[in-house]
């Protein structure tokens, strides 16, 4: 697990990335700031497995009202919020 | 308290398993969903999952013992030295040892259980279907025969073509066992209603938005809405058994997940007890679960409604398999780009009419005011 925060960015847009291309979209230009779930590219489904790839990744089990906009919404947001839990932020 | 987990029920052929091997000792601590058990059955070996976060208090088989399907396959806690019901492991003779002589109906159902008469306390002279009931109540322990069998002719030929025989895995065989009873039980109907699909997006904006949410809430809030209509309108919420109408007392919902290429029908239980915001998180936490493949057994069983979105795929149209026992799943559909979307629903006609039906699905494509 690399916890430096311009890896875990890397690591959470390429996964956006390909969540978005199983639906046909190209996410390519996605924003670091852009929320996530505005851009369009993924459906909630998609974010689903978005986040459920986050928590086996960072090995970092969320509790339901964890996985908001302020925490989660956007590649920045949650290289934030991993380097927040693991106390590296 | 002192809680049991119980052998699973493999498939509907096999009342018993074997016990390959256990993953956990007496003191351990298991979360819900660790694999604490392996068992065997004629055809598959199965990884049994706690269903509850505790520690393990007894193990009640050894590594080789066939169970029957149902039987404690061991006590946890919440601490580790909590007390185990009193159950002796071995079978007394029955009516003796001071062993109260169940009745022939605390019988079956004891057998139906695959529990031991001397591990449930009797009230009287004689053990009670009534003091069976009270001690699944306490340990929670449900009945399974709301698992239908599966009718398959016993003379079916192999097609005329070289191929190879293979068991369905857990899943497929899920998948057999509803399409079975669709076909052979229910007098499965379908219609749909047409609506503008804009109040309904509306409405679940403006909560997404007042409540930080990453996940779109429109499909939970529809779900949220079906069942509040279904509570509020309890027919809705029955089935037949036996020729006789089935009056379920909660609304558990199921709830249609994608995970890979396993289709699961997720159940949030007790969903009419539950707020919106409660529903929601329940719903995304077994929608979770399903991707993690950590459904637990409460987690895919006792549907009494269900509802289905086929959005994402773009379909305009699906008609929904009747899970068991299950008169009532809604199919959503709401084709990108066509400014219109589809409430469908199929029904069990013994239980349902058309006219229950298609004024549920008028009030379901109203958001609530």
């Amino acid at each position: 697990m690399n916890l430096d925060r311009e890896a875990i960015k890397g690591a959470v847009r390429a996964k956006v990335i390909e969540l978005a291309r199983n639906l046909g979209m190209d996410a390519g230009d996605i924003g670091d700031d852009d929320i996530i779930p505005a851009t369009g590219y993924v459906d909630s489904a998609a974010i689903l497995e978005l986040v459920v790839w986050y928590e086996a990744e960072y090995d970092m089990p969320l509790k339901q009202e964890e996985i908001n906009i302020d925490n989660l919404g956007s590649i920045n947001s949650m290289a934030d919020f991993v380097l927040k839990r693991k106390g590296a932020g | 308290m002192a809680f049991a987990l119980h052998a699973p029920r493999v498939n509907n052929n096999d009342d018993i398993v074997q016990v390959i091997s256990f993953r956990v000792g007496v003191g351990d601590f298991v979360k819900r969903g660790d694999v604490v058990i392996d068992v065997e059955t004629d055809k598959a070996i199965v990884e049994v999952e706690a269903e509850r976060d505790g520690y393990v208090l007894k193990l009640m088989c050894e590594v080789d013992d066939k169970v029957p399907v149902g039987a404690i396959l061991l006590w946890q806690g919440d601490s580790a030295d909590e007390a185990v019901p009193e159950a002796p492991v071995a079978a007394p003779a029955e009516g003796g040892s001071g062993i109260a002589r169940p009745t022939a109906k605390a019988r079956a159902l004891l057998k139906e259980l695959g529990l031991d008469a001397a591990a449930v306390p009797a009230s009287g002279e004689r053990l009670s279907l009534a003091d069976v009931e009270a001690y699944m109540t306490a340990h929670g322990i449900r009945r399974r025969d709301h698992t239908p069998a599966v009718s398959v002719p016993a003379q079916e030929s192999l097609p005329d073509v070289p191929g190879e025989l293979a068991d369905l895995n857990a899943e497929e065989r899920g998948m057999l066992i509803t399409v079975s009873w669709h076909r052979d039980h229910a007098a499965a109907t379908y219609l749909e209603v047409e609506y503008d699909p804009k109040a309904w997006e509306d409405h679940a904006a403006a909560y997404a938005s007042a409540n930080k949410l990453m996940l779109s809430p429109l499909l939970p809030l529809l779900a949220y809405r079906l069942v509040q209509l279904v509570k509020a309108s309890p027919r809705l919420n029955a089935t037949v058994v036996n020729g006789k109408r089935f009056q379920y007392r909660p609304v558990n919902l199921g709830f249609t997940v994608q995970a890979g290429e396993t289709l699961y029908l997720t159940v949030v239980r007790d969903a009419d007890a539950l707020e919106t915001g409660k529903f929601i998180e329940a719903l995304g936490e077994v929608q979770r679960h399903a991707i993690q493949r950590k459904l637990s057994r409460d987690e895919t069983t006792g549907a009494t409604i269900a509802f289905s979105s086929m959005a994402r795929w773009n379909v305009s149209r699906h008609i929904p398999i009747l899970p068991p026992y299950c008169s009532l799943m809604i199919a959503h559909a709401a084709p990108k780009g066509s400014g219109r979307a589809v409430l469908g629903a199929s029904y069990d006609h013994r239980v349902l009419s058309g006219f229950d039906v298609a004024r549920l699905l008028m009030d379901l494509a109203k958001p609530p005011v």
